[in-house]
């Protein structure tokens, strides 16, 4: 009996911490402005050196040169994406940004409901039926930027960033093998980065394989927020698949994968920042990063809409607007890199900025088991 | 040769489960290294569990215990390896000063959160359950809050404890090879488990400490009649126990990767504690539990890494991510339904002892 009780305790514990760890933290801002800015980001932290802390500290860094006030909250579980953005709806905030392909749901329903209320959804791109509500079958029929004319999907071109990686990680590799691992397969930009490294990795060395993994097939947590479990997933993943490079694409579970290079002897490319600087002890085995200037995008974004030059729909950020790219190549580690490399790479940038090099498959950013 | 395989593997159902096995038989040194690295801190927990609940204390604060563990492990870390540099590594285990002092923070802190909880358990009578809740919350606030304070520097800690690396010739040995590979390949706190084990459950079935432990834990009264200070007996143990799981906490932050996330424990100390209960509050049993519940993550973890040929293939891709995950619990509850054996706690688990009073 005390057995049993003893499991629904704990598991009611369990519920009870995750939900203590919903936390908020406001940053007063100077007064003067009216703007009010609300951040909600994925789950996971708001420092966690990657996705959500540079949109936070781009949406930051609009609002304090504009003297808006603003505020984030970090839910604790995909559950409470629209509790958190009704929140700051509630609160009448003017501008809600909200971090992460995971949200775009949740952001496009409370953009129907409110619609005087600028939304700003990172790496969304609002697909909606004609009634303009989210469209869960994909066909996208109804018009976002007409429907929804104050929600502003940002995207990247990950697929570029992921071929400038690709080229680094083939052009390291010795071995010819190197691997790649997402968090999930559902999310398009985690799809576009890996497309782009695959076809980037062909593009130096067109012998080389690239093995790729996910680290979940639904669990938000574990394929972005779980290094420990990051660590031994890629343990394994490099010892089965005999890589000696890693590209991780899953936030700071990702991470992990980063410590199991080090800790394999390998090599590992960080993504969406530069890791060398927001994951310093990886700086021994990190070659480059895959980068996204999400903090820039985000804001000029909020700036734009504060200016009152902003329009809905889809905003893209590229190689040819400085959106995308790739982190200075280590000098830390023991790699030489080959000599032909950096010409390589300028070449690639120069044609994704004129738009004639194709980074990804026609099927971009809908992962089919390549 | 290859005929008869084949004609197994085309049996319906049947042929699915030989696949499956041949499958794990072809992958199992990489799932057991998996396996062997995820059950430490399990084993920990588990462990932590079996000290307080032999002498009569539950203590549901383990995952709390950890997770301060783990964190003041790694800020500890940082400041030492501000202050005094990082080091050169010692060649076994890059073992480093500021390394040390955080193992030995963090191991402090364990038992200094576990001293609160036998405070209130033994000494306040307070309702344990409560008691761990308290610590569970606590600790997932507080360190949650301390780390957004400091992770905005994205500061350097002191690394981790390196992996003892097998030597090739050891490794390659035909069939068990794979298995010393996978046991020893491990830092010193996931090599020191496996000591702990073994330590723990010989001296508790086989020593003086061990058998007023079990006492205290099924009929205080009587241990206290025989002379055996309960109160004392039950402080010690729970305050010891923490050390356990700041080791585990320690193994996280320090060993198993450099550096703390909010919520890093992820529920580690609460499968630990399921592992206690299906390994019947013996240490052995525990490890034994624990290492069950780690391969699941294994062959789930090679599952995904490189999904077996075929029909099983197919069937395993539409196994969801949360199925290993809740199988812990799954096999907790039907070993506790006694459907594999009985399950048992100590008769006075959870009880608060109290003195008979002199009259």
């Amino acid at each position: 009996m005390t057995g049993k009780l003893r499991i629904a305790f704990s598991l009611l514990a369990a519920v009870v911490i995750a939900g203590a760890c919903s936390s908020s933290g406001a940053t007063s801002a100077p007064s003067g402005s009216s703007l009010k800015i609300g951040v909600v980001t994925d789950v996971g932290s708001v420092t966690d050196h990657t996705f959500n802390e540079y949109s936070y500290e781009g949406a930051k860094a609009a609002a304090t040169a504009l003297g808006a006030t603003i505020n984030v909250a970090v839910p604790a579980d995909a559950s409470d994406y629209s509790k958190d953005i009704q929140s700051f709806v509630d609160d009448k905030y003017n501008i809600i940004v909200t971090v992460g392909f995971n949200l775009g749901d949740a952001t496009i329903t409370a953009a129907k409901a409110n619609p005087n209320i600028w939304f700003v959804a990172v790496d969304v791109a609002p697909c909606v039926d004609p009634t303009g509500a989210p469209d869960d079958t994909f066909a996208c029929a109804g018009d976002a930027a007409t429907l929804l004319p104050k929600l502003i999907g940002i995207q990247f071109e990950e697929d570029q960033a992921g071929y400038l990686a690709g080229i680094v990680a083939a052009a390291v590799s010795t071995s010819g093998v190197i691997g790649q691992i997402g968090g999930i397969d559902n999310n398009p930009a985690v799809v576009r980065y890996m497309q782009g490294f695959q076809l980037g990795a062909a593009s130096y060395n067109p012998n080389i394989q690239v093995k790729t993994a996910w680290f979940s097939n639904g669990d938000l947590t574990k394929a972005y927020g779980d290094p420990v479990f990051g660590k031994t997933f890629s343990t394994q993943f490099i010892a089965q698949q005999g890589v000696d490079v890693v590209f991780q694409v899953a936030g700071s579970t990702g991470n992990g994968a980063l410590d199991a290079a080090c800790a394999a002897g390998i090599y590992g490319i960080g993504v969406d920042v530069d890791e060398y600087l927001t994951y310093p002890s990886a700086d021994r085995c990190l070659v480059t990063s895959a980068e996204k200037n999400v903090s820039a995008a985000v804001n000029q974004t909020v700036t734009a809409i504060a200016g009152k030059t902003a329009k809905g729909g889809i905003s893209k950020f590229n190689a040819a607007n400085n959106g995308v790219g790739y982190a200075p190549l280590s000098e830390n580690t023991l790699v030489t890199y080959p000599s032909d490399l950096q010409g390589k790479l300028d070449t690639a940038l120069a044609a994704m900025k004129s738009g004639t090099l194709p980074t990804c498959p026609a099927q971009c950013g809908t992962w089919s088991g390549q | 040769m290859n005929g008869i395989p084949q004609a197994l593997d085309a049996l319906p159902i049947l042929g699915m489960l030989f696949q499956l096995v041949g499958y794990v038989l072809s992958n199992l040194g990489y799932m057991s290294q998996t396996t062997v690295a995820v059950a430490v801190p399990i084993t920990l927990a588990a462990l932590c569990g079996v000290m307080c609940e032999r002498s009569g204390v539950v203590n549901i604060g383990i995952e709390g215990t950890m997770l301060a563990a783990a964190f003041i492990g790694w800020i500890v870390g940082v400041a030492a390896s501000a202050l005094f540099g990082v080091g050169t590594p010692l060649p076994l285990f890059g073992v480093t000063l500021p390394l040390l002092l955080g193992l030995a923070a963090a191991i402090l802190v364990g038992m200094v959160v576990s001293l609160l909880h036998a405070w209130l358990a033994i000494s306040m009578k307070v309702d344990q359950i409560i008691s761990g809740t308290i610590i569970n919350i606590g600790a997932a606030g507080i360190t949650g809050y301390l780390y957004t304070l400091v992770a905005s520097q994205a500061p350097t800690g002191a690394g981790s404890f390196a992996q003892y690396k097998v030597p090739g010739q050891v490794a390659d040995l035909p069939l068990v090879g794979w298995l010393i590979n996978a046991v020893l390949s491990q830092g010193p706190i996931g090599l020191s488990t496996i000591v702990i084990v073994i330590m723990l459950q010989i001296m508790l079935f086989r020593s003086r400490w061990g058998l007023r432990t079990r006492a205290a834990g099924e009929h205080p009264r009587a241990a206290e009649t025989v002379g055996i200070d309960v109160i004392r007996l039950r402080y010690r143990n729970v305050v010891m126990s923490g050390a356990l799981a700041a080791l585990g906490g320690a193994w996280l932050s320090m060993e198993q990767t450099n550096g703390f996330n909010a919520d890093m424990t992820a529920g580690r100390g609460f499968i630990g504690l399921a592992a206690m209960i299906v390994g019947r509050w013996t240490p052995l049993g525990a490890f034994g539990a624990a290492l069950l519940f780690a391969s699941a993550t294994g062959l789930s973890t090679s599952l995904q890494i490189s999904p077996p040929a075929g029909d099983l293939g197919q069937l395993m891709g539409h196994v969801p991510g949360e199925f290993w995950e809740a199988l812990p619990y799954i096999i907790t509850i039907v070993v506790l339904a006694g459907v594999i054996g009985r399950s048992i706690a100590p008769a006075a688990d959870g009880k608060p002892y109290e003195r008979e009073s002199a009259t």
